[in-house]
């Protein structure tokens, strides 16, 4: 499932498997937040090395919704315009919790092996 | 199921509103892409194709968001359910041919297994009916021979093997006193029969223990059928009494439900009463069987070895001329069917064969649809359809089809089994107990879905070999096939072929059978002839005299009427069967080993049977009224017989024949005559030896009068019932039929067979027709642009006709060799099938593989004749 864009192939990072739930769910921590935002969200956060392809945050954003992680809503944003808008539920959250400390662990771990030596 | 329906279209609403939802939600995002690129200076149409442009593909995004949720699933079949629906519609001809080559193949196999089913495989409706097994004794030379009550009692007594023994015979007794006289049917068993069977009484009781002693009063247990049409279903019967054969049975009971174990109608069961000689000598043989249950855990052989180990010892203690017999054990279900099975099984190796054809055809014109539609495959190949997912479609729409035409061919099955039963040997065991029933059923499904799942592999297995996005590019319909396409229809023709040889072969060596039985002189003339079957009562006729008397009283009197020629009378007609056998010496010749002591027919006939039936004497003489009780033992012996022993039927006349064999009692008799040999046991057996002792010196009362007639059989029927009711109204005629009805009858399970086959034989031969045709046709007609092509190049019409026809005469000739090859290997399977040729008949295979050779050669005629008539202009503008 590649989760790069297309067109910045080889530049971009691909996401891992299962990552982009947990990205999801992180964009939603402080605020709901509509498709679109998330993706630019998650753009920006990771200085664009991430880039979002809808094919999989649409697909990602049913499975989130199949577990009840997050919910929808329809809301007018900022600028006038109706869109769903989804926030976390307390599922959702301890979910988030739980991923983040996981992740984070596989991050150092990583990182410990990588290293370079001495 | 409503469930199941209420879930899926619950499903389906909540999968409708989540469509409308995300939809939604994307146009929604859509329209913050625009306005995120408006606020970027772009021009309105840009904005609107740049943010589509990054939004990327709407439908593929919804199908795989829709994924996650497991619709697909349900939704995608019923979507493949419809579009199969469509496909059949649209097409409906290549539907209904498919579906009429599916009815065929499957309402033939189902009509068959039904009574493969009912016949072999299904339980005997006995209590533990798989373990129930048929006793008999054996010699080294006849096995399945009657048990003599002293032994029956003994295994009865000391088996370790059984849990219950029962002796069972048949019987026919007169009935009289309740209206007219009728013959009725008895069934003499012992006590134990009924549980055996697992019957039960209606009203009254069963047998028990004490009612086969010889000292019991006689008493009878009558069928629910019988109780209700003979006895008007009194209620009131139990302790009334028949009168059979002129002795008064009491009624004890009536049967709830009639076990069916004998193979005929049975009226009533009677204890059987071994005769004074029977309780007397171990080699007292009448025509008892042995039903018994075997123990659990136990094998046959085992139960065998105990039942050997009585009669040896009992060989020890009470020892007789028949030391050496041991005993027969078979199980019921074997024994049964042992002889029809060999059929049954051939036929349903043949009807496969017939399927498979069916499913050869389908899959190929399934393969040449695919190819036309390929087309309309690579276009939903590109617009995002997986191939998994057109496999798929393609497999609903096979299945469909083959439900369709399952359902059409268990239609077809029920018809097919209605006319088997109304026209299939009475003497299978069973037949009439075939129907649709549930395992059927089953069977039929299993199989349709099979047949789907055959047919599909080929166009399966073809879209894995195409390259979708090529084929898009190219024009025409027919450039789907690819070198693996070729190579399929090429085997599809060669298998077809190879079938069609197979299935002639085998209809043909049995048509041929039939024929040279039904064609075999008789040596006399059984079209002019009938032949009336008595059987005199034994409580009123006991003495020898009196039946001597009512015989000759009876032919006298048919002699006298204007269409009656000739009368005589006989035990066993041809074509009667085995009316027993026993062993005999010829004085004079060296005495022959204890186990080699040959056998032969013992038949009975009075001084005008020869004559009466046209068989031609060959040496000596009839035997004459002079040839009585007080005068010495003389005897006829058949042409068989004769050429046993002597170099030619003259020499036999005079010699002398010792009934019994050496180590028996028995007459000495000489032979005074040598007549030609009759069919005995049917037109398809080979004649066996055969004595007839005169009727004045070995008195019967059940004989066959040969009756020959000048007129109508009609007159002469209605003469010979009037004059037996005249001479004695007690006495009911068994039948009374053209004699060439008795041998008629010994044919019917081959007619069966060979009219079944015949009939495969020729589904097989047009279903290969079509399909070679359907091939040949495809073939020509994807190869019409490359004729066109050598056409203008200068290659003449018999250059391209030569060349197709090699191409179909390479395949029709690998088709025939493989076939043939086939039958002469599976030849000997016809071994016991066959009568007058070999079952390696070099003209039959030949004649097989010609007519294979020929369906092939008619079936390429058109397609191969179109190809010489391509019009080039048209086909070159086309490339």
């Amino acid at each position: 499932m590649s989760t790069v864009d297309n067109l910045s192939e080889g530049e971009k990072l691909e996401l891992l498997q299962g990552t982009l739930e947990v990205l999801i769910l992180r964009s939603l921590k402080l605020e709901p937040n509509h498709a679109y935002g998330i993706s630019q969200f998650l753009q920006q956060q990771s200085d664009s090395e991430f880039l979002v392809d809808n094919g999989s945050l649409y697909p990602a954003l049913q499975r989130l919704l199949q577990r009840k992680w997050i919910t929808p809503q329809w809301k007018t944003s900022p600028n006038g315009r109706r869109a769903r808008y989804y926030s976390l539920t307390p599922a959702g959250r301890r979910e988030l919790l739980r991923a983040t400390s996981k992740w984070q662990r596989f991050a150092l771990a990583m990182a410990k092996i990588l290293a370079p030596e001495g | 199921m409503s469930q199941w329906w209420s879930k899926a279209e619950r499903a389906l609403a909540r999968r409708q509103n989540l469509s409308s939802e995300l939809e939604q939600e994307m146009d929604a995002h859509l329209q913050l892409l625009i306005d995120a690129n408006l606020e970027r200076g772009m021009a309105p149409e840009d904005a609107l194709i740049a943010a589509r442009r990054d939004f990327g593909n709407k439908t593929i995004i919804q199908a795989r968001s829709y994924q996650s949720w497991q619709f697909p699933k349900i939704e995608s079949v019923l979507q493949d359910f419809r579009y199969a629906l469509r496909g059949i519609v649209k097409s409906p001809i290549f539907s209904l041919i498919v579906m009429l080559t599916l009815a065929v193949g499957i309402g033939a196999n189902t009509a068959i297994f039904s009574t493969v089913y009912a016949v072999l495989l299904k339980p005997l409706p006995f209590p533990a009916g798989e373990r129930l097994v048929w006793l008999a004794e054996s010699t080294g030379r006849a096995s399945g021979i009657s048990v003599t009550w002293i032994n029956f009692e003994h295994w009865q007594a000391e088996n370790h093997s059984f849990e219950a023994m029962a002796g069972f015979q048949n019987a026919d007794h007169t009935l009289t006193g309740r209206g007219q006289a009728t013959l009725t049917h008895a069934g003499l068993v012992t006590s134990q029969f009924f549980q055996l069977t697992g019957s039960r009484p209606m009203l009254g009781r069963l047998f028990v223990a004490g009612d086969d002693k010889p000292q019991a009063p006689a008493t009878v247990v009558v069928t629910q059928s019988f109780w209700a049409k003979n006895l008007s279903a009194d209620p009131q019967i139990v302790g009334q009494t028949l009168t059979l054969d002129g002795t008064a049975y009491t009624v004890i009971g009536v049967l709830a439900r009639d076990p069916a174990f004998f193979l005929r109608p049975v009226d009533y069961y009677l204890p059987i009463r071994p005769s004074a000689s029977q309780v007397a000598r171990r080699d007292a043989h009448g025509s008892m069987r042995v039903l018994a249950l075997l123990k659990s855990g136990l094998t046959l052989a085992a139960a065998r070895a105990d039942l050997n180990t009585i009669m040896e010892r009992l060989a020890k203690v009470d020892p007789g001329p028949e030391d050496n017999h041991q005993a027969y054990a078979e199980f019921l279900t074997q024994q049964r069917t042992g002889d029809v099975k060999h059929n049954l099984l051939l036929l349903m190796g043949s009807v496969a064969m017939v399927l498979i054809l069916a499913c050869a055809n389908i899959g190929s014109l399934f393969l040449v649809r695919m190819t036309t539609r390929v087309r309309e495959m690579a276009i939903r190949s590109a617009i995002g359809a997986g191939r998994g997912r057109l496999v798929r479609q393609l497999l609903t729409e096979t299945v469909l089809i083959s439900l369709l035409g399952g359902t059409c061919g268990v239609l077809a099955a029920g018809f097919a089994l209605h006319i088997l039963q109304r026209f299939g040997p009475r003497d299978i065991p069973r037949l009439a107990e075939a129907s649709l029933s549930l395992p059927v059923l089953s069977f039929a499904l299993l199989l349709t879905l099979a047949v789907a799942f055959a047919c599909s592999i080929v166009p399966v297995l073809f879209s894995r070999n195409v390259n979708f996005s090529v084929l898009l590019k190219e024009s025409t319909a027919g450039s789907g096939s690819s070198g693996m396409g070729h190579a399929v229809r090429s085997g599809l023709v060669v298998t077809e072929i190879a079938l069609a040889v197979i299935l002639l072969f085998t209809s043909g060596i049995l048509v041929r059978s039939l024929w040279a039985a039904e064609t075999v002189n008789p040596r006399f003339d059984p079209a002019h002839v009938l032949a009336l079957e008595l059987q005199l009562p034994g409580s009123r006729y006991k003495e020898d005299a009196s039946i001597v008397d009512f015989y000759g009283r009876l032919e006298t009197a048919l002699r006298a009427e204007p269409g009656i020629r000739e009368v005589g009378a006989v035990n066993c007609p041809p074509g009667g069967g085995d009316c027993g056998d026993w062993w005999y010496s010829v004085v004079g010749k060296p005495t022959p080993g204890r186990d080699d002591v040959p056998v032969t027919l013992i038949n009975v006939a009075d001084s005008a049977y020869f004559r009466a039936m046209q068989v031609p004497l060959l040496a000596g003489r009839s035997p004459s009224d002079e040839d009585g009780p007080s005068s010495p033992a003389v005897a006829v012996i058949n042409q068989e017989l004769a050429k046993a022993w002597w170099k030619d039927a003259r020499s036999a006349v005079g010699q002398h024949i010792k009934l019994g064999g050496p180590y028996m009692k028995g007459p000495v008799i000489e032979i005074i005559g040598v007549v030609a040999n009759v069919p005995d046991l049917g037109l398809d057996s080979p004649p066996l030896p055969q004595i007839y002792l005169p009727f004045l010196q070995k008195v019967i009362p059940g004989m066959v009068v040969a009756i020959q007639t000048r007129g109508t059989q009609e007159s002469a029927m209605g003469a010979a019932r009037k004059i037996v009711a005249s001479l004695d109204p007690d006495i009911p005629i068994q039948s009374l039929k053209p004699m060439d009805q008795w041998l008629g009858a010994t044919l019917t399970e081959r007619r069966f067979v060979a009219a079944l086959l015949a009939v495969f034989a020729s589904l097989a031969v047009i279903l290969a027709a079509i399909g070679c045709y359907g091939v040949l046709n495809y073939w020509v007609r994807s190869r019409t642009q490359e004729i066109a092509i050598r056409m203008t190049m200068g290659a003449r019409p018999v250059t391209i006709l030569w060349r197709t026809a090699m191409q179909a005469g390479k395949l029709g000739a690998l088709g025939t060799t493989i076939g043939a090859a086939c039958s002469w290997a599976t030849a000997r399977w016809l071994k016991s099938l066959v009568f007058g040729i070999s079952n390696h008949d070099p003209i039959t295979l030949v004649g097989a593989s010609f007519l294979a050779f020929a369906i092939l050669a008619l079936a390429a005629a058109v397609p191969l004749w179109r190809s010489t008539r391509i019009n080039l202009i048209e086909t070159l503008h086309e490339i």
